[in-house]
């Protein structure tokens, strides 16, 4: 019966594949233009098989996850080909703030540690990408992320190790300590970090030129920085949100759940919680480097001034109104913190406001401070945590 | 093997073991009665690293357990449940049960259908979540979860508690045949003290944080004056 369906699932998915194939080719405006249409639906239509199969759910969960992501990847990919400019520019700030928020939810989420440091964090990792880039400018993006990537997971280290004694607020009191000290930090490294006007990239971000020849001279494909920039974003989130997604199901992950919630019982099972809390802390300063260092590739600037304690309120702020613990609740949290400037134009728009005013340079605090507060009185769980728990008293109901 | 040697544990001002001395023989059980602050848990705890000692000594088949890091200790081969369990309850029953065999070295599979096999309830609730367990269940999944490390010693502390008379006597049955083999060897705190005498080997009765009494199980059951100034068993 399994081997039949999955039979069947094969054949529908290689006939579709095919059938894919020829109509690329048949209405694409060059042949180039049809391999990579081509190439995307093949991509999708096996993930999709892969992902309607309860049977690789359930037994190589990795493998579903690694089909899922692909799936996602492709599809918003190919979305911002068709995306206007500014749609793309939210969509990589999203997606890179996500990875932060990502962070910040699996540390709070999973290991019970609060850290109102993540904004700084995100700093080390922009401010890391900036220098990097500036010092080696032939350098592949690749490596200045995960340049960036180590530095936060070595600042990460540095503060962890003494926050392994630290319990609930002496913790928050000490990232919120390097928080607030970061912007002095960097002040005090002026020819590294460019004092208070920050760093510029020596060359914004462009497509490959190997990937322009591919397309060849004429197409709007991929010519764009808003949609390169979008497509390194979502693809690296993409990424990132798939080892998450897996340290989350992990044994790492379960010891880090049950230190959250009973830390002798974690003890008794032999978790050390030394090491497990840094481990968490690691991770997390490493996902908001990554994070920050993509805001950089966006912005083709760092400066310190982005990097207050301000922003570390926001993330926190957003890991709340998301979703603690919860995957989907990261990606509500970037939706919502790329689009708030859209918000703000939007009702500046409309009520008539001064766009330079008081009011309005304070909408953005306002908007989260309400938002926060409409999520603890009515979602105490999140969005995501809300619509799972409505999405799992819906199921107890229906009979059967 | 256990020894243990003048153990003191302070709280501050407050002694919660006063220079207890006793000796834990392997492959037996070994009841710690006593009424409430008497220091039942504060001395499995301190067994398992998670109290430090102001004095005294512990040994383990002569390796000093003092000083040691609970998670160490774990490894070491003490399994420890302790009050109130410790599962969680978000958590599947086989999730809770690999929490455990995270220091086993046994193939997970094995261990697994050892524990299915020994609590055949946790097997047919495998994809369960703890939470929806009943009392005695979850029991049964605390222990499970520190016996997959196969243990050399385990340390249970109130496993009764809350659980109706007909599963206690289950449960104390269950304890009972973990020690049939001989390998195991089995601390049991208890405040029930007649379900707990019945199974075990040796007594220890403590009161205020000293030893009281220290004996067979047997003497210490027919012992009328522990029974009714120490163990509340009034006929």
């Amino acid at each position: 019966m399994a081997a039949s369906a999955t039979t069947r699932r094969a054949a529908v998915g290689a006939s579709t594949g095919v059938l894919a194939v020829v109509l690329s080719f048949a209405f694409a405006s060059s042949t180039r233009v049809a391999v990579a249409l081509s190439l995307f639906l093949v991509i999708l239509i096996k993930g999709m098989v892969l992902l309607t199969s309860a049977q690789l759910r359930a037994t190589h969960p990795v493998i579903a996850r690694a089909a899922l992501t692909v799936v996602v990847i492709d599809v918003v990919l190919f979305a911002t080909y068709f995306f206007p400019a500014n749609t793309n520019s939210n969509l990589a700030i999203g997606a890179a703030m996500s990875i932060v928020l990502l962070g910040l939810s699996f540390l709070t989420g999973a290991s019970g540690q609060i850290s109102l440091g993540n904004g700084a964090f995100m700093g080390v990792g922009a401010f890391a990408m900036a220098i990097w880039a500036n010092h080696h400018a032939t350098s592949p993006i690749a490596v200045g992320l995960l340049v960036a990537v180590v530095s936060g997971a070595a600042m990460g280290l540095l503060l962890g190790l003494p926050a392994t004694r630290l319990r609930g607020p002496y913790l928050a009191g000490m990232t919120l300590a390097f928080a607030v000290a970061f912007s002095a930090i960097l002040s005090s490294f002026n020819s590294w970090t460019g004092g208070d006007s920050g760093l510029q990239l020596p060359t914004a971000a462009t497509p490959p030129q190997w990937l322009l020849n591919f397309f060849g001279p004429g197409t709007s494909l991929l010519t764009t920085n808003s949609m390169w920039t979008a497509d390194i974003a979502i693809f690296v989130a993409g990424i990132a949100f798939f080892f998450m997604a897996n340290l989350f199901a992990s044994r790492t992950g379960r010891a880090m759940r049950l230190i959250r919630d009973n830390d002798v019982a974690a003890e008794l099972v032999g978790v050390s919680l030394p090491r497990t809390r840094v481990v968490a802390f690691v991770v997390s300063s490493a996902y908001a480097a990554l994070g920050g260092s993509l805001t950089t590739l966006i912005d083709n600037a760092v400066s310190p001034s982005t990097y207050s304690f301000a922003l570390s309120i926001t993330i926190l702020s957003l890991v709340v109104i998301g979703g603690i613990g919860t995957i989907p609740g990261a990606l509500i949290g970037g939706i919502i913190f790329a689009y708030s400037n859209s918000v703000i134009t939007w009702i500046t728009n409309q009520t008539g406001l001064n766009p330079q005013g008081n009011l309005a340079s304070q909408l953005n605090g306002i908007i989260f401070g309400v938002l926060l507060i409409a999520t603890m009185l009515f979602a105490p769980m999140g969005i995501a945590g809300t619509v799972r728990h409505l999405r799992h008293r819906r199921r107890r109901r229906v009979p059967g | 093997m256990i020894t243990i040697e003048h153990l003191s544990v302070s709280f501050g001002a407050v002694q919660a073991l006063r220079d207890v001395s006793m000796e834990v023989a392997t492959g037996k059980i070994t009841a710690v009665l006593g009424s409430n602050g008497a220091g039942k848990t504060t001395l499995l705890r301190t067994i398992s690293g998670l109290e430090e000692p102001t004095t005294g000594s512990i040994d383990l088949d002569g390796k000093s357990l003092l000083r040691e890091r609970p998670e160490n200790i774990a490894r070491l081969g003490v399994g420890h449940v302790p009050e109130g369990r410790g599962v969680i309850g978000e958590f599947t029953v086989e999730e809770n049960l690999r929490l455990g065999a995270m220091i086993s070295t046994t193939p997970l599979r094995a261990g697994l259908d050892e524990q299915y096999e020994r609590f055949p309830v946790l097997g047919e609730r495998r994809k369960q979540h703890a939470a929806k367990l009943s009392g005695g269940e979850r029991q049964m999944l605390a222990m499970a979860r520190a016996l997959i490390a196969r243990p050399t010693v385990l340390l249970l502390d109130e496993p009764s508690l809350g659980l109706a008379p007909l599963i206690t006597a289950q449960l104390m049955r269950a304890i009972h045949d973990l020690c049939s083999t001989g390998s195991l060897t089995v601390i049991l705190v208890e405040q029930n003290a007649s379900s707990a005498l019945r199974i075990a080997d040796h007594a220890v009765v403590l009161h205020l944080g000293s030893v009281v009494a220290n004996d067979t199980a047997d003497l210490v059951a027919a012992d009328e004056k522990l029974r009714q100034y120490y163990l509340g068993m009034v006929e």
